[in-house]
């Protein structure tokens, strides 16, 4: 591992190459960059979700983090490992200071693995507007995490307002385990269903999605019914023929109810957050499917018709905070 | 899980007329979304044979690998059948116990817990009418209180020599009969798969003659390994390779599955059996299907299995066996620093065996794009390491620029799949030495699975009992495949017939006429 104190970009790039080389031919198959923005006190939950990911994708990971945009003097320190604690591929660190926030492509740029494609993941708090943040300018996939925002259910709305292909949230991959089974139970039925309802939070997030994808399917509204708990707890289907199938979330098991049936019990594996990051990763292209479902939960549509490509617009929050 | 032209139904956003979807497709289902696993329809895994090495040391273990991973049906069962005074319970901690100690993945408490209700035995011996009587009136049953439709496949781990009386009571009682059952019936059967081509014949009339051709799934655990799936990925996917892959461009084909280990405790099965018989027939002769075989014009079972079948049938014989059919058994040697006893000396070997440990072959395949080039195909037992690859080595350039002594290091050309261990591919080129002298030596350009993608893959039981139920043949050998692989093999088997094999140490590269053989064509074998 190699610390910089007060440097520059070249030399970041530099210190990546003798790492390189020191390290043998380690880094024969990269397959993306990934861009992490994130906040001093996330670090730890950072890496190891950086780590867990790591070991499906090759990548080059770089982590961004913006301090003092109000510093006098802008300064940079890295710190370039290879193999280490964020896991067996590369990883530059890079904290940036002063004005120099404002620039972190500047940095990030030269440092972005040859013709692969790069995903920006914000950990806490994505920009409201994406195209105000360079490093999501030109990243080809961009992750944003609204449950860590202080009020999530606007911020995934102000995700569909600001949507582009290509975008996708984490409240989504959350309950990629629902939609498996709730796709496997509608593999048997032989009857199409008529109602569906979802209960749980009606101001979460993944409720909402959940319901905005099978309402986006289904092409009939799925409401969120409130009940007991933070996050989705049941999911009720019935068919025409009269067939009901009740899937109940008990706490990493699924129950699944079908009257004159045995009650089934499928694991409900809690995953962490490396692990859905790995599965974000998985695919490098636009989702469409989230983006029909964020479409139904706001009511907009056509967000998969929207340009893929974003312009950076100028935003500096210096100046954004005098205008207040 | 079919792909429908219908990928969106109509989106309703408020109170506007909706538009029911497709009935029959399941609207959950939607080709672009990638994050939903294939889940195969609810089904009963039916195992015979499950106190046998490899139900305890490969397939239970991979059944609770898939539950793990959330692949299988919220309606399963596994049921097992032998001959043991068993109830459920007694299998269940079987189960539990082989699956704990040879899973691939975590153990989870919790994953199990919801298996082992679903897990059944039927004690009974074979020739039991009324065992297996109570076998289909179990899966009757579990019909309707375990919901799982009729669906069942059935696992034969048991030897070949057992196949027509299970067959014969499935028949009976007509559990193999998909219109009987109202779901699909299938059945999986590992190798051999008969040991020359009459038996095979006879083989695949009974089981195909029992279930219906498309439902018998023949195992050859090698092609669920990745690389060999992603030996399709590598040519049919990529535009670099496809044009040089011909004889215009390849100079030769070195096919080579090496063990170090000896036979074993297997004396009674290999002594009959022999190395050509036991991997050169399958295994080898697959791959080489997959490495030779025109583009499919679908990635389906049928297309891929109608260009494997036109390679094994254009395979051409050594018109001269003597050269270049040759037979190894091994010495006693070094391997590894420990001493290794000879084949003859192994236990329950007879003193004068004539089987062999070592074959090697060179075949050609009279197509248009493959005339003239040989493919080397070798296998054997006690060689240096543990290593099967396939080899494809290109032609010299027709001209170098360069003086002689500058490429006097510089050899073929060379793209190697390395299907176990340590999978990857590695692209053999020469390159210039640093310095003032113009030298141009070969250097190898690396791409390891194992480290572009860490994550370790999934057994290839693991992926090909997943297959099975979801009823995917793309990976699975069907009966023509294995008559032709007997009709290359059968001739060879002929001639060496009473011969005897030639002598190698253990801990060495094969015979001194297996060298030979290449040096008459001017090449040597690649060391892997």
């Amino acid at each position: 591992m190699t610390t910089l104190w007060d440097t520059t970009g070249t030399a970041v790039v530099q210190a990546l190459a003798a790492e390189r080389r020191s390290g043998g031919a380690v880094t024969s198959g990269l397959a993306l960059t990934l861009v992490v923005v994130l906040e001093e006190k996330d670090t730890a939950d950072v890496e190891a979700a950086v780590a867990t990911a790591a070991a499906k994708h090759p990548m080059r990971v770089i982590m961004v983090l913006r301090h003092h945009i109000d510093a006098p003097v802008p300064r940079l320190d890295a710190e370039v490992s290879i193999g280490g604690r964020h896991g067996p591929g590369e990883a530059v660190v890079l904290r940036m200071f002063g004005r120099l926030a404002l620039h972190a492509e500047s940095v990030t740029l030269p440092l972005l693995a040859p013709d692969a494609p790069v995903v920006a993941w914000w950990y806490s708090e994505t920009p409201k507007v994406i195209a105000n943040d360079p490093l999501g300018v030109f990243a080809d996939r961009r992750i944003s995490n609204v449950i860590r925002d202080s009020d999530p259910a606007a911020s995934l709305r102000q995700r569909a307002i600001d949507y582009a292909p290509g975008d996708t949230d984490l409240t989504w991959t959350v309950i990629t385990p629902w939609r498996a089974a709730l796709a496997a139970a509608f593999d048997t039925a032989s009857s199409p269903a008529i109602s569906v309802v979802v209960t749980g939070n009606p101001q979460d997030p993944s409720a909402q999605l959940l319901a905005g994808w099978l309402t986006s399917r289904l092409g009939f509204a799925v409401p969120v019914e409130k009940a007991e708990g933070k996050y989705i707890v049941a999911v009720s289907v019935e068919f025409e023929d009269g067939r009901t199938v009740q899937m109940t979330n008990e706490g990493y098991k699924l129950l699944m109810r079908r009257p004159g049936q045995l009650d089934t019990i499928q694991p409900f594996p809690q995953r962490t957050t490396g692990d859905m990051l790995a599965e974000e990763l998985r695919r490098l292209d636009a989702d469409q499917p989230y983006g029909e479902a964020l479409g139904a939960v706001t009511g907009m549509t056509g967000l998969n018709d929207r340009p893929a490509v974003r312009t950076h617009i100028w935003h500096d929050p210096a100046l954004a905070q005098q205008e207040a | 899980m079919s792909l429908t032209e219908d990928q969106s139904p109509a989106i309703s956003t408020g109170d506007g007329p909706l538009v029911p979807p497709a009935l029959r497709a399941n609207p959950l289902r939607d080709a672009r979304d990638r994050r939903l696993p294939r889940v195969p329809e609810p089904c009963a895994l039916v195992v015979f044979g499950v106190t046998g090495d490899l139900a305890r040391k490969k397939l239970l273990p991979a059944i609770y690998d898939l539950a793990n991973r959330g692949l299988l049906p919220a309606d399963f069962v596994l049921l097992g059948f032998a001959r043991r005074d068993w109830e459920d319970e007694d299998f269940e901690s079987l189960a539990k116990k082989a699956a704990k100690e040879h899973a691939r993945t975590n153990w989870n408490e919790e994953v199990w817990a919801r298996l082992a209700d679903d897990i059944k035995f039927v004690p009974g011996s074979f020739d039991d009418d009324e065992a297996f009587d109570t076998l289909s009136s179990t899966l009757d049953e579990l019909r309707n209180s375990h919901g799982i439709k009729g669906n069942a496949a059935f696992y034969l781990s048991i030897p070949p020599s057992m196949f027509p009386v299970v067959l014969k009571q499935m028949e009976r009682t007509k559990m193999a009969d998909n219109t009987a059952s109202g779901g699909w019936r299938r059945v999986v059967v590992e190798k051999p798969f008969g040991h020359d081509l009459a038996s095979a014949k006879e083989l695949n009339a009974l089981v195909d003659d029992v279930f219906t051709a498309e439902d018998v799934f023949r195992i050859d655990h090698y092609l669920g390994k990745e690389t060999v799936q992603n030996l399709m990925a590598l040519r049919f996917a990529n535009q670099l390779f496809e044009p040089v892959w011909n004889s215009n461009y390849v100079d030769s084909v070195q096919i080579t599955m090496a063990e170090d280990v000896g036979i074993g405790g297997r004396a009674g099965f290999y002594d009959v059996t022999g190395a050509a018989r036991d991997v050169l027939q399958n295994h080898l002769l697959q791959l080489l299907a997959l490495t030779a075989m025109e583009e499919p014009v679908e990635f389906t079972a049928e297309a891929i299995r109608t260009e494997k079948l036109k390679v094994l049938r254009a395979i051409r014989l050594p018109a001269d066996p003597g050269a270049y059919a040759i037979r190894g058994q091994y010495q006693q040697g070094w391997l590894a620093g420990e001493r290794v006893p000879a084949y003859r000396d192994e236990k329950d070997v007879p003193a004068d065996s004539k089987t062999e440990s070592y074959a090697a072959v060179r075949l050609g395949i009279d197509t248009r794009r493959w005339a003239g080039v040989p493919f080397y195909l070798r296998t054997g037992k006690r060689l240096p390491r543990r290593v099967t690859e396939i080899a494809v080595l290109f032609k010299k350039a027709p001209h170098l620029p360069f003086s002689h002594t500058d490429t006097e290091e510089l050899g073929h050309n060379q793209l190697v799949i390395r299907v176990q261990p340590d999978e990857g591919v590695t692209l053999k080129f020469g390159s210039k030495v640093p310095g003032s002298m113009m030298e141009v030596r070969d250097v190898a350009m690396d791409f390891l699975y194992g480290e572009a993608f860490t994550e370790s893959s999934p057994e290839a039981y693991e992926r090909l009992i997943l297959d099975v139920m979801l009823g995917d043949a793309t990976l699975f050998p069907r009966n023509e495949e294995v008559e032709s692989s007997w009709r290359v093999i059968d001739p060879l088997e002929e001639f060496w017939a009473g011969q005897e094999p030639e002598p190698y140490r253990a801990g060495e590269w094969g015979p001194k006429a297996a060298d030979d053989m290449l040096a008459r064509d001017g090449r040597s074998w690649r060391r892997p």
